[in-house]
C-alpha cells in the first residue's frame, strides 16, 4: 500500500504560473524540470520501463510462462540473471513482462480516478452549495474507509483480474482528485477571466472544459504522477494478499506473494520483484517531486 | 535538490544492500535455537493455522475447531490412528437388528461441570446435532434415539447404514451435557463442557485457546497439565516458531519446510498418509467435458508426478482413484492414468478435438491449488488446450461451481470417517449435484446404484465389493483428474513424546508428554 | 469550542450511516452465499436453506439494512459473527487494542525518526546529511511495506534471530511490525518537517531574531520549531489514520491478531457483520483522530482557535 498520497497534499498549486498563454509556460516548466537531475533520472527510469513494457517480447530472454520443472529455484546465474522461480520460470523475464501490468494498472487506474474524481470535483467546485456539499460528503465517506479494505471489498465484489483491480484501485483514489480539482475550481471560479467568459455567453460546460480544467492542470499532474506510484503499490498489495491479477500473469506483487513461501530458502524470489517495485516507485516519486518544483518555482529557493 | 553523483552512489548502495540480503540469507541457519534448560515443563504449546471457529461441535465443522474439541469432548466410539473402531464413552455396543445399535455407556463418567454422563445426554446430543445445519449431514441417517435406561441408549436409522459407527466417531458427535448447553445459551461455543481429558480454560479470541488437565477424568489421565493451542496462520512463521522453541508442536508443516525440519537435530518431523485428496474436477455437464474421452485425454495429458514433485515437494503421492489408501475399501489396484501425451492426443482427436479447445481452470486462492492450476495450464498446451487460470475467491468459487458455471476446477476432500460412503456419496452420486458436493455434475446410474446399495448393505464383503466396483467405474469415467493423496505433516520438538498423528487430522494431545 | 466539537461529532452520524450503507451494499452484491461459505464444500440444499433463514439472509436488501441500523441505534447491537456467533463487538474489541498499539507504535517510530531528521535536514539544507536523509526518505516512501516486512524477517528473525517474526505479546514482538509500518510515515514526516521548517526559517521574524544576535539553537528551538510543527501535526494525525488501514498487511505478515487481518479474513469468508462492524470501528477512530488533531491545532495556534465556532 502506498502512502505517497500524503506527499501530494503539500503540493502547492501552480495555476498562477499557467494562466498567461498555452505553450509558453509549459516550455518554461520543461526548462526548469530539465535542470533537475534527480527528476530527469526518474524520467529516464520510467521511459526505460515503458520501453521494456512495450518491447517485452523482444527484450525478455524467456517467455513469462515458460515453465521448466527441471530448473526450479535457480539462484542468479549466467543463464538466468535473476534466477528462476518455483516453476523454473526466468524471473528476469517475468519482471520485464510484469512492467506491462504494473504500468497499465498505474496509468489506467489513475485515469479512472482522474476522470471520475476530476469531474465530480469540478462540478462540486463550480456549482457549489448543496451539490458541492453532497458530493464532498460522499467523498468523505469514501475516505473514511481505509483504501486497502475498500479495494479488497471491490475486488471481492467484482472478482479478481487485471480489469477489476484497475477499477478497485481507481475508485479508491477518486476522492483525492475530487478534492484537488474542487480546490482549484474554487480558487478560479470568481476570477476575472471566468467572469469574462460568462459575460460573452459561454455555457458552464465550455467554461469548465476550456478554462477551468486547463488552468488546474498543474496540481493534477503532480498528483497523477504520484498517483501512478500509488496505484502500482496498491495493485501489488492486492496481489500480495492473493486478490489481484490472475496467474500466470507476472504481476510483481503476485511474484512477491509466491516468493514469500520460499523466502527462507530462495529469497531471490522475493528480493527482485520487490526491488522492481521499489525502483519504479522511486523513479515516479523523483519525477513527481521534480514536476512539483518545476510547476511552482516559489518553493525553489 | 540532489547532486546527481551522490544520488547515484546512494542508489547503488541500496542495490548493494538488497543484493546482500539475497546473498546472505542463502545458507540455512539453524544455530539460533538454544536448548532450553530441562526444567519440568507443564505446558504444551501447539501451533495451528487458524483459530477455532466455535467449540460447540454442532456450530461448525472445521478442522481447527475439531482439533481443539477432540481434547475436550469424547464420542461414543473412537477411531484410533489406524482407523479401527474402539470403545469410547460407550463400553460396548450390539447390533440389535439391521437398523438399530444399542450402546452401553461407561458408568461414573463426569462432565467438566460435575454432571454425570447419562443416556439422556446422548439422546440430547444426537437430536441436537440433527438440527444443526453444520453437522446435520453427518448424523443425517439417524432416525430415532431411544433411552433404554440411564446407561443404555439405542440409535436407529431409517434404513440400514453400515457406516453409522464411523459417523458416531466423528468429532462432530462428541457428547454434550444437556444442562451445560442450556445454561450456556448462545455463548456455549465459547465455554464448552465435555467429558474429555482436558477442560476448557481460556480463549484469547483470534490468538490462542488454553486447556487445563481434567483431574476427574474417567480414563487414563492426561500427562501434561496445560495445553495452549495457538493460531499462527502464516505457514512459514509457524515453522519458525517451532524452530525457535516458541511452540512444541506445529501442525501442517509445509512441504517446502520438510527438509528444514527433518534436518534440524532438535526437531522431529512426523509424516503420515492422511485422508485428504486433492482433485481437478471437470464440469461433466458441459461440453467438451461431457465426453468421457476428453476427460480421459486430459488425465493422460497431465503429469501428476511432476505436480506432486513441484507443488508438494514430493510429499504425498499421486492418486490412483477417488479414495486415498487410508480409506476403508479403497481400491488401490486401479491403474494410474500416467503421463502419455500421444494417447491424450489420440483420444482428443477421436472426440473431435484434435485442434484442442479453450477452457478455464478454476481454483480458490489456496497457494498449492493455484500452483497446480499453473502447471496444468502449461501441460495442457501440449495437447493444444488453452486453459485460462481463474483464481476465484472461496465464496464465489463455491457458488459458481455449485451453479455449474465452471469448466475445470480444483478442490480437495477429506474422508474424515475413513468410510467410502463419506468419500464417494456426496462427490459422485447424481442426487448430490451442486452445493451438496458433486460439483462435477457427474451422473452414472450404475455408480448411483452401487453407492445406494453399499450404503445400506449390512454384509461387509458385499459392501466392499460394491465400493471397489464403483471406484473402478469412476476411475474409467474420469470426472476428475485424480491428483494427489495427502500426508499429515507435523513437527515437534525433540523432547515431545507420545504424539501420534490421526489420519483425519484431529490429533489427540492427552498421550503427549515431555521427556 | 465545545459547540465545535459537538458539531463535528454530530457530523459523524451521517458519515457512519453512509459508510455502513456503502459497505452493506457492496457486501450484499458480492457473489458468494455466506451460508454456503459457513457450510463448506458439501452442504445439502436444505441445510443451506435452513442456515440462510437462521441468518436472516432471505429478507430483501433494504429490510436487512434497516434491521441493521435499527438494532445498532435502538439496541446498540451491531450483530453477531455469522461464523463464530460471537458478538461483533466482542470480536472486534478483542483485537482492536493490538491494531491501535501497532498503529500507535508505527506513528511513534515515524515521529522519532522523522521529526528530528526533518529539522536537522532543514537547518543544514544541501548538506551531506540533508541529501542522505532525503534519499532515504524517498526510498522509505517507495518501498512497499509488505516487501520491507519480508526483508526485515529475513534479516532480523531468520538470519540474526534478534526479533521474533510473529505474535504481538512483548516488546520484542513489536519491533519489526512497528518498523515496517512506521517507515513510510517516517519518510513522509521527514519531508514534511523539512519543508515546513524551511518555509518558517525564511520568515521575517526569524531573520529578526537572528539579527538581534540570538544563538542559532534558540532561534530554532524557540521561534521556528513551534510554528513549523503545526502542519506536521496534521500530517501525523493523517498518518495515524492511514496506518490504521495500513495495518492490514503488516498484521498478516507478522501474524498479529488485529482488526485488519480479521477484516480481510471476514471479507474472504463473507462474514458480513464483522466487515460492517470493523469498517465502522476504523472509520470512527479515524474521524476521532482527525478531530483531535484539529483541536490540538487550536491549542498550538490561537489564530485557528478563533475560527472554531
Amino acid at each position: 500500500m502506498s502512502n505517497v498520497k500524503a506527499i501530494a497534499n503539500d503540493a502547492p498549486t501552480g495555476q498562477q504560473e499557467l494562466k498567461q498563454k498555452k505553450s509558453g509556460p509549459w516550455r518554461e516548466v520543461w526548462r526548469r524540470l530539465r535542470k533537475n537531475k534527480a527528476a530527469i533520472f526518474g524520467l529516464i527510469v520510467i521511459l526505460i520501463l515503458v520501453f521494456l513494457a512495450i518491447f517485452a517480447d523482444f527484450v525478455a530472454p524467456y517467455g513469462y510462462d515458460d515453465q521448466n520443472l527441471q530448473a526450479r529455484f535457480q539462484t542468479p546465474n549466467s543463464q538466468h540473471w535473476l534466477g528462476t522461480d518455483n516453476f523454473g520460470r526466468d524471473i528476469m523475464s517475468r519482471i520485464i513482462y510484469g512492467s506491462r501490468i504494473s504500468l497499465q494498472v498505474g496509468f489506467i487506474a489513475v485515469s479512472i480516478a482522474m476522470i471520475c474524481g476530476g469531474t465530480l470535483g469540478a462540478i462540486a467546485g463550480y456549482y457549489g452549495n448543496k451539490l458541492d456539499n453532497f458530493i464532498m460528503r460522499i467523498m468523505d465517506i469514501l475516505l473514511a474507509i481505509p483504501g486497502i479494505l475498500l479495494a479488497i471489498s471491490i475486488v471481492a465484489a467484482l472478482g479478481p483480474g487485471l480489469r477489476n483491480v484497475m477499477i478497485a484501485v481507481g475508485i479508491g483514489s477518486i476522492p483525492s482528485y475530487a478534492r484537488i480539482v474542487r480546490a482549484s475550481v474554487l480558487s478560479l471560479r470568481d476570477q476575472e477571466f471566468i467572469e469574462a467568459a460568462k459575460a460573452v455567453g459561454a455555457n458552464d460546460f465550455r467554461i469548465i472544459v476550456k478554462h477551468i480544467i486547463p488552468n488546474s492542470m498543474a496540481p493534477i499532474i503532480v498528483q497523477a504522477t504520484i498517483g501512478v506510484a500509488n496505484a502500482i503499490l496498491s495493485a501489488a498489495a492486492l496481489s500480495f494478499i492473493g486478490l489481484g491479477i490472475q496467474p500466470p500473469q507476472p504481476e510483481w506483487g503476485a511474484m512477491l506473494n509466491t516468493g514469500k513461501q520460499y523466502i527462507r530458502d530462495y529469497s531471490h524470489m522475493t528480493a527482485f520483484p520487490g526491488l522492481a517495485i521499489m525502483i519504479t516507485i522511486f523513479a515516479l516519486n523523483l519525477l513527481g517531486d521534480g514536476l512539483r518544483d518545476a510547476l511552482d518555482p516559489r518553493l525553489k529557493s | 535538490m540532489l547532486k546527481n553523483k551522490k544520488l547515484l552512489v546512494l542508489l547503488s548502495l541500496v542495490l548493494a544492500f538488497a543484493m546482500f540480503a539475497v546473498g546472505c540469507s542463502k545458507p540455512a541457519d539453524q544455530g539460533n535455537v538454544d536448548d532450553p534448560a530441562p526444567v519440568a515443563k507443564d505446558t504444551l504449546v501447539v501451533g495451528q493455522g487458524a483459530d477455532a471457529v466455535s467449540l460447540d461441535p454442532h456450530a461448525t465443522n472445521d478442522q481447527p475447531s475439531s482439533r481443539v474439541s477432540k481434547q475436550i469432548y469424547e464420542t461414543l466410539v473412537n477411531q484410533n490412528e489406524a482407523m479401527e473402531l474402539q470403545p469410547g464413552l460407550a463400553e460396548s455396543w450390539t447390533q440389535i437388528d439391521d437398523l438399530t445399535v444399542e450402546f452401553k455407556l461407561k458408568q461414573g463418567v463426569k462432565f467438566h461441570n460435575g454432571e454425570e454422563l447419562k443416556a439422556s445426554d446422548v439422546k440430547f446430543t444426537l437430536e441436537r446435532a440433527l438440527q444443526s445445519s453444520h453437522v446435520g449431514h453427518i448424523v443425517g441417517t439417524i432416525d430415532k434415539v431411544e433411552v433404554v435406561d440411564e446407561y443404555t441408549v439405542r440409535v436407529s436409522t431409517a434404513e440400514p447404514f453400515a457406516a453409522l459407527l464411523a459417523h458416531l466417531a466423528h468429532t462432530a458427535t462428541g457428547i454434550l451435557n444437556e444442562k451445560a448447553v442450556t445454561d450456556g445459551g448462545e455463548a456455549y461455543g465459547q465455554k464448552p463442557v465435555g467429558t474429555g481429558p482436558y477442560k476448557f480454560s481460556n480463549w484469547v479470541v483470534g490468538d490462542k485457546i488454553e486447556l487445563v488437565k481434567n483431574d476427574d477424568y474417567h480414563g487414563t489421565p492426561a500427562k501434561i497439565q496445560n495445553i495452549v493451542i495457538r493460531n499462527i496462520s502464516d505457514n512459514t512463521t509457524r515453522t519458525i516458531e517451532l524452530e525457535s522453541g516458541g511452540i512444541d508442536i506445529a501442525y501442517d508443516i509445509q512441504p517446502t519446510d520438510v527438509k528444514r525440519v527433518e534436518e534440524n537435530t532438535s526437531l522431529t518431523l512426523l509424516r503420515d498418509a492422511n485422508l485428504a485428496t486433492t482433485y481437478i474436477g471437470f464440469n461433466a455437464a458441459k461440453a467438451p467435458f461431457n465426453d468421457v474421452r476428453v476427460r480421459q485425454a486430459i488425465n493422460y495429458a497431465v503429469d501428476t508426478d511432476s505436480i506432486v514433485e513441484a507443488v508438494y515437494q514430493g510429499v504425498g503421492a499421486p492418486s490412483k482413484g477417488p479414495l486415498g489408501p487410508n480409506v476403508w475399501a479403497s481400491n488401490q489396484n486401479l491403474e494410474q492414468y500416467g503421463y502419455d501425451v500421444d494417447k491424450a492426443k489420440a483420444l482428443l482427436a477421436e472426440a473431435g478435438y484434435e485442434n484442442g479447445f479453450k477452457t478455464s481452470i478454476w481454483t480458490n486462492d489456496n497457494q498449492q491449488r493455484m500452483d497446480i492450476a499453473e502447471i496444468v495450464q502449461n501441460q495442457l498446451k501440449a495437447v493444444n488446450i488453452e486453459a485460462e487460470v481463474k483464481v476465484v475467491e472461496w465464496g464465489a468459487y463455491l457458488e459458481g461451481t455449485a451453479a455449474g458455471e465452471h469448466d475445470m476446477f480444483i478442490l480437495g476432500w477429506v474422508t474424515v470417517t475413513a468410510d467410502p460412503d463419506y468419500g464417494l456419496y456426496a462427490l459422485f452420486h447424481s442426487s448430490q449435484h451442486g452445493n451438496a458436493g458433486n460439483r462435477t455434475f457427474y451422473a452414472n446410474p450404475e455408480v448411483d446404484k452401487l453407492l445406494d446399495e453399499a450404503r445400506v448393505a449390512t454384509d461387509v464383503a458385499a459392501r466392499e465389493e460394491a465400493y471397489k466396483k464403483a471406484q473402478e467405474i469412476i476411475r474409467n469415467d474420469a470426472p476428475w483428474i485424480f491428483t494427489w493423496d495427502g500426508e499429515n505433516l507435523a513437527g515437534t520438538a525433540k523432547n515431545v513424546k507420545g504424539f501420534k498423528q490421526h489420519p483425519a487430522g484431529h490429533h489427540k494431545l492427552f498421550t503427549v508428554y515431555f521427556e | 469550542m465545545h459547540r465545535y466539537i459537538l458539531r463535528r461529532l454530530l457530523l459523524l452520524i451521517p458519515v457512519m450511516l453512509g459508510v455502513s450503507f456503502i459497505v452493506f451494499t457492496m457486501m450484499y452484491f458480492t457473489p458468494g452465499d455466506p451460508a454456503v461459505m459457513m457450510l463448506g464444500e458439501s452442504a445439502p440444499e436444505h441445510e443451506v436453506a435452513r442456515l440462510r433463514e437462521e441468518l436472516g439472509l432471505d429478507d430483501p436488501y433494504l429490510v436487512q439494512y434497516a434491521r441493521y441500523v435499527k438494532n445498532a441505534v435502538v439496541h446498540q447491537d451491531i450483530g453477531q459473527s455469522y461464523k463464530t456467533k460471537r458478538l461483533v463487538f466482542t470480536e472486534i474489541s478483542s483485537r482492536f487494542p493490538n491494531t491501535l498499539k501497532l498503529a500507535g507504535l508505527g506513528v511513534l517510530v515515524a515521529v522519532i525518526l522523522g521529526v528530528p531528521t526533518g529539522i536537522i535536514s532543514a537547518t543544514k539544507q544541501y548538506s551531506l546529511f540533508d541529501n542522505i536523509a532525503m534519499v532515504l526518505a524517498l526510498i522509505g516512501v517507495s518501498m512497499p511495506n509488505f516487501w520491507q516486512g519480508l526483508l526485515l524477517i529475513i534479516f532480523f528473525s531468520i538470519k540474526l534471530g534478534w526479533f521474533p517474526s510473529s505474535g504481538f505479546d512483548t516488546f520484542s514482538h513489536m519491533v519489526l511490525p512497528a518498523l515496517t509500518l512506521g517507515t513510510s510515515s517516517a519518510a513522509i514526516i521527514t519531508r514534511m518537517t523539512r519543508s515546513s521548517m524551511l518555509e518558517v526559517i525564511r520568515q521575517d521574524y526569524i531573520r529578526t531574531a537572528r539579527a538581534k544576535g540570538q544563538v542559532e539553537s534558540v532561534v530554532i528551538n524557540q521561534h521556528a520549531l513551534k510554528n513549523a510543527l503545526i502542519p506536521v501535526i496534521t500530517v501525523i494525525g493523517l498518518q495515524f489514520g492511514y496506518l490504521l488501514g495500513g495495518a492490514v498487511l503488516t498484521e498478516s505478515i507478522f501474524s498479529i491478531t488485529g482488526v485488519g487481518r480479521l477484516m480481510v479474513d471476514s471479507i474472504k469468508s463473507r462474514d458480513y457483520p464483522i466487515v460492517q462492524g470493523g469498517v465502522l470501528f476504523i472509520a470512527i477512530t479515524f474521524s476521532v483522530v482527525n478531530l483531535c488533531v484539529d483541536i490540538l491545532y487550536a491549542f498550538v495556534d490561537p489564530r485557528i482557535k478563533s475560527q472554531y465556532k
